[in-house]
This record gives C-alpha cells, structure tokens and sequence, in this order.
C-alpha cells in the first residue's frame, strides 16, 4: 500500500505519496466543533429551566419550547452529522487509496451546511416549528438539507467508484449504506409526512426520529469507530466476518422499529408488536460490533492510558452497547408501561448521541485534527479533562435520569398520587442533571478550545 | 451474496437497499392500507357500542389556537394520548369518569400530529372542557400561581393577546371531545 499524508505533511512524505487536501474536512470539523459549543450552551440553559422555570422566560423566543429543538437541532446536525460528514470526508479518500473527488463540491457543501444551520438557528427561535420532531425545520431548509446530502452522496460515492482498493473496509460499507438510508428515512420525515394526517403521520415520524439514530447516526458513527479504534491503536480489526455480521442485519432490522415510540398509544397491535420483536433483534447487530471492536482491543487495553482518542472511543463503544440494551428492554411492554414518556427517555437518548456517537465524532476530530493541521495536538493534558469532565458529567447526566424516570414512571403509575406531586418529586434530579450538565459543557469547551487551538495557533507547534 | 459486496460497490448499495425497504414499506406503506381507522373519522351514535360522539374538523378559530400549540412547542412536554393502560385512563379521567383509551380515528384531522413523547406536564388529550377561561388565563400568565411547583413556562405574551389567547383557549376546550365522555361534568355545566 502507497503511504498516505495530509497536504499539511507534503513536506516530509516520501516520493509517490499520496497527498490528502483534506480541505472539505477541515470546514466540517471546524465549523461542527463551533457548534458543538454554541448549543452547548442552550443545552445547559434548558436544563437549568426544569430547575428555575421563570429563568429567561419573559421572551417569547428563549422559552423552554423555542429552545429545546433548536438544542436537538443543533446537535443532531449542526455539530454531530457535520463532524461526522468531515470525518468521511477524511477517511474515506484514505481507505480508497485515491484524493476526494472534488474538493470543490466539498467545499461548496460545507458553506451550505452552515446556511442551513444559521437558518435553522432563525426560524426555530421565531417558532417557525412544523411540529415533528427532530423534523422541526420549515420545508425550505429541509429541501437545502436534501440539496447538500446529494452533494455529500455524489461526492463520497465517486471517491468509492474511482477507488484504487478493489476490497472495501467495513467503514465504507457503514458510511454508503448511511449516504442511502438517509436519503430515504429523511425523505420520509420531512416530505412524505406533508400528505399525511393524524396516526399514519405520526407513523411516518416515528420512522424517521428512529431511523435518524438508527439508520443515519448509528451507521456513520460505526464507521468512524470501525476506522479510529484499529487505527489508533495500530491493531488490525478482530473479524471481518463479524463486521458483515453486524452491518447487514443492522441493513434489515432497524427500519422496523419506528412504532415502539407509540407503544400502548393510538396505532395498530400488530404494528406494535412488529416493531417490539424487531427491537429485540437489534441486539444481533449491536453485540456483533461490540464483541468485534472489544476484541481488537484485546491486549491492547494498556494503551488507553496513554490515548484519548482510544478512551473516548473505547467508552462510546461501552455506551453502545449499554444504550442499545436499554432500547429493545424498554420496547417491552411491560417495561415500557413504566418508563415511556418519563425523564428515562431523555437519560437514554443523550447515552446514544452523546455517550457513543459523539465520543466517537470526538475521537475522530482529536485524531485527525493534529494529522490535517500538522501539528501536534495543542495540549494533551487539555484533551484528557475534557475526557473526564465529558464521562463523569454524562454518567451523572444519564444514571440520575434513569432513576428519576423510573421513579416518575412508578408514580404515574399510582392514581392516587395527584401530577404535580410526581413533579416537585423530580427536583433533586433536575438539579444534578444541571450540574452533571455542566461538567458536560466545561468537557466540550476544553474540547473545542484544544481543537481551535490546535488548528489556529502557531506553526511552531508542528509535529515531528 | 453478502460476500460479493465486499469488492462490488454497486451490489452493496443494491443489497442494502432492498434489505432496507422490505422492513421500510412493511411498517409504512403497508398499515394505513390495513388499518382503516387510520382514516376514518371517529362515529359512534349507538351507546351499546361504547362511547357516542362524532369528530368534526377544527374550525378557523381552534386551527390557529392549535398553530400556537405547535409554535410554542407545547407538545414538548404535554403528549396527547391517553394509552391502554390503567393508570392514564385514572389519572385523566375526570371527577370520577374515566377517559376513554385514544385510538387512531380521533386524529384524523390532525396535521401535524400532537401525540408527544414526554410527559413533563399531563395529558392533554382529554383536557377539553375541564377548566374554565379564567382558569387558563390566570394559568398562562404564571402557572405556579394557580399550581404551586409546576415549571412550566409562564405565556404572558399569549394572555395579553386577546385573538391568540381566545384561539389557544378554543383549542384547549375542544380537546378529545369528539368522544362524549363525561357530558354532565363540564364546567360550562
């Protein structure tokens, strides 16, 4: 195999290098790490609302509702599928063995990502809100999305089509089955959903909100572990086998489970009994690349130590696999009877986005940041605290809501208690979940501070 | 099969794909075709057969109440479902009826739908006829001075605006009352 090098790195490459412009990367990375801090810091305002409900609320347009989308929003495209998009754009030239097909489309699809989110920024604070969630974005931004997905896709699969390695890695597979799934998980969020009313609606919502995890976060998530852990570590993937094991029932399984969001709700039994059993053999794909990335790492543990990357990578791989058995657990329905529509949901839903796909987007960015740059890594004593303040923040964050949800859960469940009890009940949890948000945000800071730092601060600082 | 999407890159888009969307038009094409009560509006004037009523659409005035309902992200915290469990049909009954389970033909005007996901204040699907005008009013300038405890946002810019705050209102009170659950319990009454 041809030694591959950032453009940053020409200078001390050997002759007949490849040489990555990695131009389209460095927009994504940089502009998703912004981003990742600026919803930050909605993120701990609506927090602190659930502890002081009056804080900011005199404007129409910091209220909890304007916020909270524009906090889901934000993270879900702004910062995480932009970093993960940057991070494609990184890895898969290098996989292919060939330079990106154009960094030109690449960069004119980085410039419209950012359009698209100052708009989301806009519109969701007027309360231009169309009322689906994760799909809240008037249908104009939804048609930019669909516009610089396409770019993305032409661009991905091109590089793919002029590849030099006849064989693809897992992380290709991962990344073209997202570029598809999402086009049509999407499609169906924010289009299909235009037609539709009532129940048959909410169907078509609850496939996408699921799928917008399961089909478009999950797989470009894996792909990035899939590329990050052997390479981090310098140790090749445990099974090839297992990984097809993995990526083709996660193919067939996901797209099944959308009703488990209306259990016992107003939508047909059989649908719901469909997306339950679905749900539970979701632990096939799940366990398949747990167990296979786990074993890459065997005997190789001792390097977490000195890696954040690999820390960060190796606990979004715990959290994989932890979120992904409270999903089919709690589509059961008796389960389900206790922690639907309870502050659980939010503790598992943060453990996915956050615990294992952002760690995993994180990671990425600390690998490859210093590589595109050419230069050593800002500090690493920054990067581990934002390690820790990340994992003890969030394992605050995500332990107290399940606790509380499953309190609350019992609550609702006993008539007798009236609603208001069951919510002055919760106050204890909203405090630690604003303190655990906290150290959250001071892990994203230091994380973004170290990024920027890298990126921008002096050339002097170049690695050897 | 699998094993040729290894080296092939138009089989593994071709593959994952069509394993995609077997699962994908099961789940969403498929069941509004089956279940017609996805789309027929709720009827019922036999009380053998249950609970009577008739679900009419919105007029001008509950349709823009129900745009401030989505506009201000209500549905955030207050879902619109009472579910087959015993426990919501209690606790959202109403001096001593039960409410009715929700089910899909009560929604059929519903864009965008309003069934929520958290409960961060109560159900609101049967909340119509409830509480009364003034109730919502004093309720909407600042919760806590009618429930002591609650967190949610206080509306003063909807209460001092008479067409909004009468819309949202209208919409309020007409909530899950196409089914004629309690009619001798209303506070009109």
């Amino acid at each position: 195999m041809q030694p591959q090098f950032s453009k940053a790195e020409a200078a001390n490459a050997p002759t007949g290098a490849i040489i990555h412009d990695d131009a389209t990367a460095k927009w994504f990375l940089v502009s998703s790490v912004a981003y990742f801090f600026i919803v930050g810091i909605i993120a701990v305002i609506i927090a602190a609302k659930f502890v002081w409900p009056d804080l900011m609320g005199t404007m129409s347009w910091l209220t909890y509702g304007r916020l909270r989308p524009l906090h889901v929003n934000g993270m879900l495209f702004g910062w995480l599928l932009a970093a993960d998009m940057g991070l494609a754009y990184y890895v898969i030239p290098r996989l292919c063995g060939v330079k990106l097909w154009s960094e030109k489309l690449g960069l004119a699809t980085a410039a419209l990502w950012n359009v698209i989110i100052l708009g989301a920024v806009v519109t969701l604070l007027a309360g231009l809100n169309q009322g689906w969630e994760y799909a809240e974005l008037p249908w104009y931004l939804d048609i930019l999305v669909v516009v610089a997905w396409i770019m993305f896709g032409i661009n991905i699969f091109m590089t793919v089509a002029n590849r030099k390695y006849q064989a693809m890695y897992v992380t290709i597979w991962y990344i073209m089955g997202c570029i598809l799934w999402t086009a049509f998980v999407y499609l169906t969020g924010n289009f299909a959903t235009l037609f539709t009313t009532g129940t048959n609606q909410a169907n078509l919502n609850w496939m996408y909100v699921h799928n917008a995890v399961g089909l478009i976060f999950t797989p470009i998530g894996l792909a990035i572990a899939y590329y990050f852990i052997p390479r981090a570590s310098s140790t090749p993937l445990h099974s090839h086998k297992l990984s097809m094991v993995g990526f083709w029932s996660l193919a067939f399984v996901y797209v099944w489970t959308g009703a488990h969001h209306m259990l016992h709700g107003p939508i047909s039994q059989w649908l719901q009994t469909i997306s339950i059993a679905f749900s539970l053999m979701l632990l096939i794909p799940v366990w398949a690349v747990v167990y296979n990335l786990f074993a890459t790492m065997k005997g190789q543990w001792h390097q977490l130590r000195e890696s954040v990357p690999l820390k960060f990578l190796m606990s979004g791989v715990v959290f994989y696999l932890l979120t992904c058995f409270q999903g089919p657990m709690h589509s059961l329905r008796t389960v389900n009877a206790i922690v639907s529509k309870t502050d659980w949901i939010p503790g598992h839903a943060h453990m996915a986005v956050l615990g294992c796909f952002s760690f995993f987007a994180i990671a990425g960015t600390y690998y490859a940041v210093p590589r595109i740059w050419n230069k050593a890594l800002h500090s690493d004593s920054l990067a581990n605290w934002s390690y820790w303040m990340l994992m003890i923040g969030g394992l605050g964050f995500f332990t107290t809501l399940w606790l509380g949800g499953f309190w609350q859960g019992w609550q609702w469940n006993n008539v007798s208690i009236p609603f208001i009890d069951t919510v002055i009940a919760l106050k204890p949890i909203w405090i630690v979940r604003f303190v655990s948000g906290l150290m959250m945000f001071t892990g994203i800071v230091l994380f973004a501070y170290n990024i920027l730092a890298t990126a921008l601060g002096n050339p002097e600082e170049a690695a050897v | 099969m699998f094993k040729k999407a290894d080296n092939n890159a138009l089989w593994a888009i071709g593959l994952s794909l069509v394993l995609f969307f077997i699962g994908g038009i099961i789940t969403t094409v498929v069941p509004p075709l089956v279940d017609t009560s996805w789309s027929k509006p709720f009827e019922n004037h036999d009380p053998a057969k249950g609970v009577t009523g008739k679900l009419v659409p919105l007029n001008e005035q509950q349709k823009k109440g129900r745009a401030i309902y989505v506009r201000e992200g209500c549905w955030y915290c207050h879902t619109q479902q009472i579910r087959t469990l015993l426990a919501d049909t209690k606790r959202y009954g109403w001096r001593g009826v039960d409410a009715p389970i929700s089910t899909p033909d009560e929604f059929v005007y519903d864009d965008p739908h309003m069934f929520g996901t958290k409960r961060t204040g109560p159900d609101l699907a049967r909340v119509g006829g409830k509480y009364d005008t003034q109730w919502h009013r004093t309720h909407f300038r600042n919760p806590r001075d009618l429930v002591k405890g609650s967190i949610m946002p206080a509306y003063p810019w909807i209460v001092n605006n008479p067409e909004e705050f009468n819309a949202l209102v209208a919409y309020l009170q007409n909530l899950g009352r196409s089914k004629d659950w309690r009619p001798a319990n209303d506070y009109e009454k």
